[in-house]
Order: structure tokens, then sequence, then C-alpha cells
């Protein structure tokens, strides 16, 4: 499956990028070079004490918020890149990650391959990957 | 001045955080105020052989935890490294700093820029806090945020805590705003 074949329905192909930090959630989705920004969601910032039962939801309320000028582009699918453990139950790509995969399912999208390219923290030395959370 | 004997409220704290944080700077003050013990877990890999080999990409040495923990034995004091938290202590310190200053502060010790890069990524994302919070739980994490403050107001905050006198925190700064 290559970047530049249609979806089922002959759409194009973009890329939602998801960023799951601590306590926030953010989608960002492109074109599929990664150049064009056509949707972007901030601010699934979660109230601290309710983290775990609100990064769902956020992530869910985020997807949404997207989804029409996503489609509006002529994109029908988005391979998924995730960055972040996100969350305080940091199960790699985290809960809101994982939510908003879902939501954008839901609402319709393709989903594509999923990555996870979340960064590592290096300083001449650097944890082995399966250590990884 | 030296407080050295004064009764702590932790025998061994890992003083973790994104490369440039500080760590490293504020470990060596603290441990001058407290005559404690500093461990820099980076030099220790690199000069006892505590890894696994080498990610050539990321010019960074593969982290032996198994070699560390056997090296380190029954350390006390302060463990200096973004690994830090990867390991057994009392309390976990994680110092925080906005990408952008991080990545300057970087730019300063001539760190490549996809090094550069990387961490100011990591520490948008909070990964070792994340890390941090899962390893100790939040009731054993402190986090600072170093951004705009002086190393003597950081090295004061890391005082605090070994007296015990400061809260655990976590997820107290969002710099998701950077990415
Ligand atoms: N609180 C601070 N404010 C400004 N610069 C700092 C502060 N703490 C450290 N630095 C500078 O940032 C750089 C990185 O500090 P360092 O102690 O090497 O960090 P780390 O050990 O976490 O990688 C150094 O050049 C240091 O002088
Ligand atoms: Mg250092």
């Amino acid at each position: 499956m290559s970047e530049s074949e249609s979806t089922a329905d002959g759409d194009k192909w973009g890329i939602a990028h998801v960023f799951a930090s601590f306590n926030n959630t953010l989608i960002t989705v492109t074109d599929a070079t990664g150049a064009e920004t056509v949707a972007k969601s901030s601010g699934g910032t979660v109230v601290k004490q309710n983290r775990d039962e609100a990064s769902p939801y956020a992530a869910m309320q985020m997807a949404e918020a997207v989804v029409d000028d996503v489609k509006a582009a002529g994109i029908g699918g988005v391979h998924v890149r995730v960055r972040g453990p996100g969350g305080n139950e940091t199960k790699s790509p985290g809960p809101g990650a994982q939510a908003t995969i879902r939501a954008l399912a839901r609402a319709g999208l393709e989903i594509g391959r999923i990555e996870d390219v979340t960064p590592l923290p290096h300083d001449g030395t650097r944890a082995a990957k399966k250590n990884r959370l | 001045m030296t407080d050295a004997d004064e009764a702590l409220a932790f025998d061994r704290v890992a003083l973790t955080g994104t490369p440039g944080t500080g760590k490293t700077t504020v470990a060596e003050q603290v441990g001058d105020r407290l005559g404690i013990p500093v461990h820099h877990l980076n030099d220790l890999i690199r000069e006892e052989g505590l890894h696994e080999g080498e990610d050539e990409q990321r010019g960074s040495l593969v982290a032996d935890f198994d070699a560390i923990e056997a090296y380190l034995g029954d350390w006390s004091g302060l463990l200096d490294s973004h690994l830090a938290h990867h390991f057994e202590a009392d309390a976990a310190v994680v110092l925080r700093c906005h990408p952008d200053e991080l990545e300057a502060r970087l730019r300063d010790r001539d760190e490549p820029e996809a090094k550069i890069a990387e961490n100011a990524e990591s520490e948008a994302l909070d990964i070792v806090l994340s890390e941090a919070v899962r390893a100790y739980g939040d009731g054993n994490v402190y986090e600072i945020d170093t951004t705009d403050r002086p190393v003597e107001a950081v090295v004061d905050d890391v005082l605090a805590v070994l007296r015990g006198e400061r809260e655990p925190s976590a997820g107290t700064v969002d710099f998701t705003g950077a990415l």
C-alpha cells in the first residue's frame, strides 16, 4: 500500500499525526507528503483529576473536529503516526492516541498503517527500545 | 558553605529529565552542598562498558540496564542521567525545560541538530516525566521547571526535595504548544 494510491473510495490518503503528552493530546492531519497541513486540533487538554476518563473523550472530540476539513480536502483515509506515551496510564501509544484512532475510524476515515514514531531522549547513551514503555 | 551531615528525607534520588534540562550542572552543586555522592550515569555507561553496543544513527551507546544495576549495587546519593528513573531509588526528580530554551541550551553545547530536535520533541511530549511517573508512581515524583530560571533556584528546589520540604508533583507544565 503506497501513499500515492487511493483509498477504497477513490479518495486520497493523508497522514494523521497524533501527539500524546502527559496531559494533552493533539492531532494534525497533513497530505501524504507531510508538507501541507489540512486540519489541526489542539487543546485536548485534560483536567488533571480526570485524566483517565477525559483523555479518550478529548481525543474523540478532536477527531470529530478535524474530520470535516479532512474530507473536504479530498482525503478519505489516513496513515497514523503516533508520538508520545500519553497520559498517566502510559501504555504506548497511550489511551489518548488509541481513542483518537478509533474516533477517526468511527468518523468515517479509512485507517492505513499505524506507526509509533515516538522520539527517544538520548545523550551519548539511550535506553534499549525493549525498555520503552 | 556546606551543609554536610544533615539528615535527609531520601537516601537515593534519581535526578532525571531530557538532556539539556540541567541535571549534571545541578547535581554537581547539590552534591557539593550536601556532601553526598553524585553518580554521572552517562559517563559510567561509557567508561565501564555498561552497554550492549552503539546506536550509530544517534551516536549513542545502548544502555545495558542489568549491567548498570549490578555496577551501581547499593548506591546512595544522586543518580544523574536521563535514564536515572529506570533504576530504583527513593524518589525521582524530573527537571523540565521549555523545548525552545532546551534547543538553545543544546545548541550552546554544540550538539548535532538531529539530536537537538529529537530531545526537544521528547521534552514537548513529556516522555521522561511519563516514564518516571509510570516507574515511581506520582507520589514519588518531583517535577521542577527550570525554564527561565537561574541554576541556583533549581538547586534550591532540588535541595528542598532532599530535605523533605517539597510536595510531589507531575504534569505541572504543558509544552505541547512547541510541537
Ligand atoms: N537553570 C538553568 N538555566 C540556564 N541554563 C542552564 C540551567 N541549567 C543548566 N543550564 C545550561 O544548560 C546546558 C545543559 O546543562 P546540563 O547540566 O549539561 O544538562 P543535562 O545534564 O540535563 O544534559 C549547560 O550548558 C548548562 O550550563
Ligand atoms: Mg548531563
